[in-house]
């Protein structure tokens, strides 16, 4: 029996997520987990990805584990610490970032993102932090990748405002948008799928489930009936390799994740 | 010069705020708190992400509005007395990207009216109906590339801009170590710039490596020399956050009220200084904490 046997599915949430960054892949991280799964990517398989963060830094070799963007610990041997208008712009908008990646309070069928307000943007109910990098990183990366635990009210029909866009309102929504990136990969990594976008329809499909997760639990977890063609594939369960790697040079004192008892 | 001078001098009542740092890193601490003393109100604050030094100043009573792409402290949580000021409907918001408001900075320290943006396009940042003031934007088609929609976002000039660093010297030229944010193009666009520092240098440093030179004096009205002037936010060679004192603000703005101003009575109003704040409410056991572990990060 392997000491890693037991993992708990924020973990393989993460491992998962980090898998779809490659080496040599220039990735915009946002704040929170996008932190956890890009420094999991670095440590584990994409050693020589360019790691940036929207405060300035590039290609850090990051050291675990960062509770924040404007952490030293996001500055460790970077090869520059530049600003916002360097990241966001002349990364980002420039059209250099392979992937942006964003965590969000609501994520709808189109895959677009709320980090704004829940009722009327004059007159909020709820009022979340903003939009920061993640529009930007949404609207310019090639790739998308938005992490976030899946729950009823995360995952709504269409949000109550769209901060980041996903393909806004079908398969041609970003082009009719003038986005400059219009027909993006998107993945959406909870804990208990993966979803992507189906570029025909521009929804949300479950593309795989993780280990021990139904489609109806998928299904009674989403505000919307998401695209389903096939049966999906299971989400690889962690190695032990990366398991080692996530608890002990990522996230050895559980900022982010707790290892199950 | 003095917290309590460069302030007094330059922050007036119903100005445009520039709000440097980022989060949990450079926060403008010392002199919001300076200003929270001051009293000095119906401001408008302005910045990229917005944290703990917004959130007190709205928090105190003292703004009217905000314009930013965040009010955050990341995994503190969202900038409470800002949040509960919004869903009252006590202040007037305007939400924008980061690139947006970076680049509304840029146009504005080149001397241009605006800058065109590729980023907001299709969201609900543009189609908010904004009862305030003018139009927060402008879409028009790319004059070279006809059906190709650009974003026009207004150049923003703060009337004075406060902003914590690692080093300046007596000129006010200004060394920032790490990230620099937003902070280089909101100060160049700001009509006066307030920089409180952990060190004061030398000139003759400043022109013997001239090349790390951020912020050139042309700029900078006022430099303040104020050790742990960030705190309890990080100074990137420093310091590092504070956590728990960080986690104790956002129990007493979460839960507002007494409990909050009783915060602000011993975080401001009982001392003349920030210094007197860091002396009794902090000391310096916990500052050398939190000096040595910023030491083990470099």
């Amino acid at each position: 029996m392997s000491q890693y046997n037991g993992y708990g599915l924020d973990e393989l949430m993460v491992v998962e997520a980090s898998r779809h960054i490659s080496d040599w892949d220039i990735v915009l991280i946002g704040t929170g987990m996008p932190v956890v799964a890009g420094m999991m990517a670095l440590k584990n398989h994409a050693p020589n990805m360019c790691f940036v963060v929207e405060t300035g830094p590039m290609a850090p070799e990051v050291i675990p584990t960062p509770s924040s963007v404007a952490d030293a610990r996001v500055m460790y041997r970077s090869v520059k610490n530049g600003s916002l208008i360097d990241s966001l712009g002349g990364v980002l908008q420039r059209g250099m970032a392979d992937i942006g990646f964003i965590g969000g309070a609501q994520i709808d069928q189109f895959a677009n993102v709320n980090s704004t307000v829940i009722g009327d943007y004059n007159a909020p109910r709820v009022r979340f932090p903003g939009s920061g990098g993640a529009n930007d990183m949404a609207s310019h990366a090639k790739k998308v990748l938005i992490i976030a635990r899946h729950e009823l009210r995360r995952f709504p029909s269409n949000c109550d405002f769209i901060t980041s866009p996903g393909y806004i309102d079908g398969p041609e929504g970003r082009k009719n948008a003038g986005l400059p990136v219009p027909y993006p990969d998107i993945l959406v990594f909870t804990d208990l799928a993966v979803m992507a976008i189906d570029k025909a329809t521009g929804r949300l499909r479950v593309a795989k489930l993780m280990p021990g997760v139904s489609l109806d639990q998928v299904r009674e977890n989403t505000g919307f009936e998401p695209v389903v063609t096939g049966a999906p594939a299971a989400v690889e369960p962690p190695s032990d390799h990366e398991l080692r790697i996530l608890r002990e040079q990522v996230d050895p004192t559980g900022v982010y994740l707790k290892a199950p008892e | 010069m003095t917290a309590a001078e460069a302030v007094g001098s330059l922050v007036t009542d119903g100005a445009t705020l520039g709000i440097g740092g980022q989060t949990l890193g450079r926060v403008t601490m010392s002199l919001a708190h300076e200003i929270i003393r001051q009293g000095i109100k119906d401001l408008t604050l302005v910045g990229c992400s917005m944290s703990m030094s917004m959130d007190m100043l709205v928090g105190a009573g003292l703004v009217r509005r905000t314009e930013c792409g965040t009010g955050n402290l990341e995994r503190i949580g969202t900038t409470m007395r800002w949040r509960r000021a919004i869903e009252e409907g006590r202040l007037e918001v305007e939400d924008y990207s980061h690139l947006g408001m970076a680049s509304r900075f840029l146009a504005g320290s080149l001397g241009l009216p605006f800058m065109p943006s590729k980023s907001m396009l299709g969201t609900d940042i543009l189609n908010k109906k904004n009862p305030h003031g003018r139009k927060a934007y402008e879409l028009i088609d790319n004059p070279w590339e006809p059906g190709d929609p650009v974003v026009l976002v207004p150049a923003l000039n703060p009337d004075v801009s406060i902003i914590h660093t690692q080093k300046a010297d007596r000129m006010g030229n200004v060394v920032i170590e790490g990230f620099t944010t937003h902070e280089v193009e909101m100060a160049k666009a700001s009509n006066a710039v307030i920089v409180s520092c952990e060190e004061l240098i030398d000139t003759d440093d400043v022109r013997s490596d001239p090349d790390r030179t951020a912020i050139p004096y042309i700029y900078v009205d006022a430099v303040v020399v104020q050790p742990w002037g960030a705190y309890p936010t990080s100074t990137y060679r420093y310091y590092v956050q504070d956590e728990d004192h960080l986690r104790r603000y956002q129990s007493a703005a979460r839960a507002g009220g007494a409990e909050y101003d009783e915060y602000l009575r011993r975080a401001v109003y009982d001392h003349a200084t920030f210094d007197g704040f860091l002396e009794r409410e902090v000391g310096s056991a916990r500052l050398d904490e939190l000096r040595a572990t910023m030491q083990t990060l470099l």
